[in-house]
């Protein structure tokens, strides 16, 4: 299939606006009469608040309102309704808001903060997701029985525990009791932040008639608009929420963060405007964080390398407040297997309210965790058996005719995570880079049938030490430098979007007077580059030229056609797919409203390169220029109308998953991809330079290909910072301790591997011309690729991230090798 | 306690009363509005806020309004050489590469021909090279470019990095951003 537009790496819509600062924020932008919202937030993690005294703050300059918690009408969620905007009585994390002081201007704001008194009752804390699990941990929401909840989610009243998910496919207990080789161990992954470099920002104006109008950095302007509607009693009519352009989302800017908070704190200064834009300290306690779970994985596996059935127990940090995290927890539960077959499955998923700050989407949530468990224990699963880590993962991947663990039955459409795994490799330098270790059973490996080898389960600040791998042949290539080693990890990994099943996505397409068209979707452009791509899908379906298609670059939920959120990976795929329908619509409507005037049935005409034409006589033909406005014939009588397509689309046959063993239709599509890493390790300093970062992805057709590559780029680099430097780090009272940009170490410029990006291009049926989701799925397996090239380099097991210098430096002097 | 400073912003001579707690990114954003320098942090960490203050890369975050009164200021948005002719000239996909594997920018521009000709060769370099994708970190990484080409025409791979150094995005990977600035001086 030969494309105009698709498949071409045409320049950004939104690239001039950004490279000359005249792209508009949140923060930009400033309104007549604007009033700054400064929040107080709490200091204690667990507690009850026993007293709020705002007098004194009231009588501070410039004041003009202090909110607090009193009189908020219900509790808020869009899954699980258990929270409010800000605290009413008790506090579950350290940041949670308190009090927010309106004033003039943000430096009267900030200065009566300190104004404010409050009492606390301390309560017990807990912030580890597995401890709050335990039966007598403190309590963080006693009576979350009551609370009002989406159905599919399963709490257990009594506990922390606000979803459990199970999966459960064959029996487990007998894959175990005849499996050759069983490996066990408890991997860890950490609370991380997203560092979107725009920071949380909001303007709200409270409406003296009724009804609020929301400038907002958000992914999700349609559920924001839900739960305002929901929270202050207004109609939908009457809640208007517009998105400028987000600088970063990834995740971090989905569902609803501070915009609630904001209404709320509008509502108090009916008429003015009120903006409020956090600090970016703010941004590590005052919105979502990412990540944060324990895995608990047992694999069972033949003498062949086939896995036989895995057992799984997933903790996955909820924060304070669930809401966030309930469709974490569905994903970690059904891609714990990871891209492959296994026949025995029983995985559950617990998320826990802790006293950490709400874990919220994160690019890719749910698949990292797991993933991070999975193919790590891969290749330690390789080792035992003495098989190369590519050989066992070929072996088992899941393809056309395989089931996954939801009990989905892959097509040849859904993508080759074999040819993946063959690029990556072949991009390192062949299979000879990852020959089986030359000595695996080094330790009690039980070598019997039914025999069960347990790893000792590390506790998640361990690594163990097992041998070290020879590199040999075209790979064994001498370090940089003395003290220096290399290694190489693959990891594969396979992702879809965790949506409702009714998830909508909608596109609109005006026919402009010029016979351009308009595009508006309620898609958000982050920086992911989704309204270039959507305009060359537009194109391609009008046979436009690019530079006739313009898309709407602002989201307002007053004009914009419905969108769920912009997550999930799937904004290509399903407003695509809306655009692709709006477009079939106009151009039906084109050739009707042309079959009129050129007198030819409408199915003899085609629209193609801005005309209307006659398949059989192509000099017959109308521009659509022509039509745009409505045609008038030499009399001037109108013979048609303005032209408007519009498309609406929601992904088919999804369902709910079954309550008891999670199997169900709930995944749309997938995209599998692997990921590879080439390291190199000071032994002495325990420093780790990732050298080289290789992902193939099956991402169906490639729309655009810098822009894929960006977004692959992207992922991998963010990654790459969990996998080896980023970890937030909560003291015993919940407090973070690497709130800034110092303490919490990002990967700078000067961290950067060689990049590079690789597409497998399996079309899928659909998606838009063959197109699937490849936003996040960078992100899923950098983390245990990186490790696994440690590993390689240095002998050494790491199951709990980030795999710093420190603790590099610790397993070696554990092993035994001096520093 | 306010002072009136004077200083030259994007070569236009300003003059204003500010008082001596105000950063030069408060008095770029609130006091000029000029919205174009990010404000990421606040302290420092993340140069979005950098502009050029007397030849040298600054961050705004870190400056106060007073200190840099008698300065020359360049923010991103005085980078424009030709606004006056913005249908004019090349596309803005146009700059060729250093000889890196990566695909260029090709094809149709979606805004329209010859629009952003005007541009700055660093700015047309982002653009061909995929170096932009939220845009919040762009025009402070467009600005350190800017400084580094100043001081140094002809910046290897290494000076770059360490022009860029401390500046972060969340985006690229950076990998990009590298590109485009190295493929400025084949302009």
């Amino acid at each position: 299939m030969t494309y105009q537009t698709v498949g071409q790496s045409v320049a950004r819509l939104d690239g001039i606006e950004k490279v000359t600062g005249e792209a508009v924020f949140v923060d930009d932008i400033s309104l007549p009469g604007m009033l700054h919202a400064r929040v107080l937030r709490s200091q204690r993690a667990h507690a009850l608040i026993t007293g709020l005294d705002v007098s004194e703050a009231m009588a501070q300059p410039g004041v003009v309102a202090v909110v607090t918690g009193r009189g908020l009408p219900r509790r808020i969620g869009a899954c699980i309704q258990d929270m409010y905007p800000m605290a009413v009585d008790r506090v579950r994390y350290v940041g949670e808001p308190v009090a927010v002081v309106v004033a003039e201007n943000p430096h009267q704001a900030h200065h009566a903060l300190a104004s404010i008194k409050v009492s606390y009752q301390d309560l017990a804390v807990v912030t580890d997701p597995w401890e709050a699990s335990r039966p007598g941990a403190p309590q963080i929401h006693p009576d979350q029985a009551v609370y009002h909840r989406l159905p599919g989610i399963h709490p257990l009243p009594g506990s922390n525990i606000f979803h459990r998910l199970q999966v459960c496919r064959g029996n487990t207990a007998d894959a175990f009791r005849e499996a050759f080789l069983v490996v066990e161990n408890r991997y860890w992954h950490p609370s991380i932040y997203h560092v979107q470099l725009e920071p949380h920002g909001a303007i709200a104006t409270y409406h003296q008639k009724g009804g609020l109008t929301m400038y907002a950095s958000s992914q999700a302007p349609y559920v924001v608009r839900h739960v305002i509607c929901e929270l202050l009693g207004l109609p939908p009519g009457r809640v208007r929420v517009i998105v400028p352009y987000v600088g970063g989302g990834f995740g971090g800017k989905s569902d609803h963060t501070i915009e609630p908070l904001l209404a709320w704190v509008a509502r108090h200064v009916p008429g003015r405007p009120v903006k409020l834009v956090l600090t970016r300290e703010e941004m590590a306690c005052g919105t979502v964080i990412g990540r944060g779970a324990l895995v608990h994985y047992r694999s069972a596996v033949s003498q062949d390398g086939m896995l036989l059935g895995v057992e799984a127990e997933v903790f996955l940090n909820g924060g304070g407040y669930g809401d966030f995290a309930v469709n974490i927890v569905t994903a970690a539960g059904i891609s714990a297997t990871g891209p492959y077959q296994v026949p025995n499955i029983k995985i559950t998923a617990h998320g826990v309210y802790t006293n950490t700050p709400p874990t919220g989407a994160c690019r890719g949530y749910g698949h990292p965790e797991v993933h991070w468990a999975c193919e790590r224990q891969m290749d330690i699963i390789a080792a035992r058996l003495g098989m190369s880590p590519v050989e066992i993962r070929l072996k088992n991947a899941l393809g056309p005719g395989k089931v996954n663990a939801i009990g989905q039955q892959m097509e040849s459409h859904n993508g080759r995570v074999d040819l993946c795994i063959q690029q990556v490799v072949d991009a390192l330098g062949g299979p000879e880079c990852f020959l089986p270790r030359t000595n695996p059973c080094v330790g009690s490996i039980a070598l019997e049938p039914g025999g069960i080898e347990a790893d000792p389960l590390p506790h998640p600040t361990g690594a163990n030490a097992s041998p070290k791998a020879e590199p040999s042949g075209a790979c064994a290539k001498p370090a940089a430098m003395p003290g220096k080693v290399r290694g190489k990890g693959i990891a594969a990994l396979m992702k879809c979007p965790i949506m409702p099943t009714n998830a909508q996505s909608g596109a609109i397409i005006k026919l402009e007077e010029d016979g351009g068209v308009m595009v508006s979707v309620g898609a958000i452009e982050m920086g992911q580059g989704c309204h270039t791509v959507l305009a060359q899908i537009a194109a391609e379906a009008l046979s436009l030229p690019l530079e006739r298609v313009q898309v709407a670059p602002q989201v307002d939920t007053f004009h914009s056609p419905y969108e769920w959120q912009t997550v999930a990976s799937h904004t290509t795929w399903a407003v695509g797919n809306a655009i692709r329908l709006a477009a079939a619509q106009l151009c039906d409507k084109i050739t009707r409203a042309a079959a009129v005037i050129l007198q030819v049935p409408a199915e003899r005409l085609e629209v193609v390169g801005g005309r209307v034409q006659d398949r059989e006589r192509p000099e017959r033909y109308l521009t659509l220029q022509q039509l745009a406005r409505g045609y008038t014939d030499a009399r001037g009588t109108a013979l048609s109308a303005p032209l408007i397509g519009e498309g609406n689309f929601v992904p088919q046959g999804l369902s709910h998953l079954d309550p008891e063993t999670g199997q169900g239709n709930i995944a749309a599509d997938w995209t599998f991809a692997c990921q590879g890493a080439e390291v190199e390790v000071d032994t002495r300093t325990g420093e780790v330079t990732v050298l080289r970062l290789v992902s193939a992805m099956d991402v169906g057709k490639v729309i655009n290909p810098v822009l894929a590559e960006g977004q692959i780029y992207g992922a991998a680099v963010q990654a790459m910072g969990a996998a080896i430097c980023e970890g937030i780090v909560f003291d015993r009272e919940g407090r973070i301790r690497n709130p800034s940009l110092t303490d919490y170490k990002v990967p700078g410029v000067e961290d950067m591997p060689e990049l590079q990006a690789l597409f497998v291009e399996t079309p899928e049926e659909s998606g838009p011309y063959g197109a699937r989701g490849l936003g996040e799925h960078g992100a899923v397996c950098v983390p245990p690729a990186i490790a696994n090239a440690i590993q390689q380099a240095t002998g050494l097991e790491f199951f709990d991230l980030p795999v710093t210098a420190e603790k590099i430096i610790r397993a070696q002097q554990k092993r035994g090798v001096p520093a | 306690m306010n002072y009136t400073i004077t200083l030259k912003v994007n070569g236009r001579t300003v003059q204003r009363d500010v008082p001596a707690h105000l950063t030069l990114l408060e008095f770029i954003r609130s006091g000029l509005q000029l919205t174009g320098t990010k404000h990421g942090c606040g302290n420092g960490e993340c140069g979005a806020c950098t502009v050029i203050m007397d030849g040298k890369a600054v961050r705004a975050c870190l400056i106060l309004a007073v200190e840099a009164n008698g300065c020359a200021v360049e923010t991103i948005e005085g980078l424009v050489e030709s606004p006056l002719a913005p249908f004019a000239g090349e596309l803005p996909g146009a700059v060729t590469g250093t000889g890196h594997s990566h695909p260029e920018i090709n094809g149709a521009s979606p805004v329209g021909e010859g629009v952003g000709a005007g541009l700055h060769p660093i700015q047309r370099a982002f653009l061909a090279k995929g170096a932009v994708q939220c845009g919040f970190c762009t025009p402070g990484m467009i600005m350190a470019a800017k400084a580094l080409y100043d001081r140094n025409p002809n910046p290897d791979r290494a000076a770059v990095v360490e022009a860029l150094g401390g500046h972060l995005c969340r985006c690229t990977g950076y990998q990009p951003i590298i590109d485009a600035v190295l493929a400025v001086q084949t302009e």
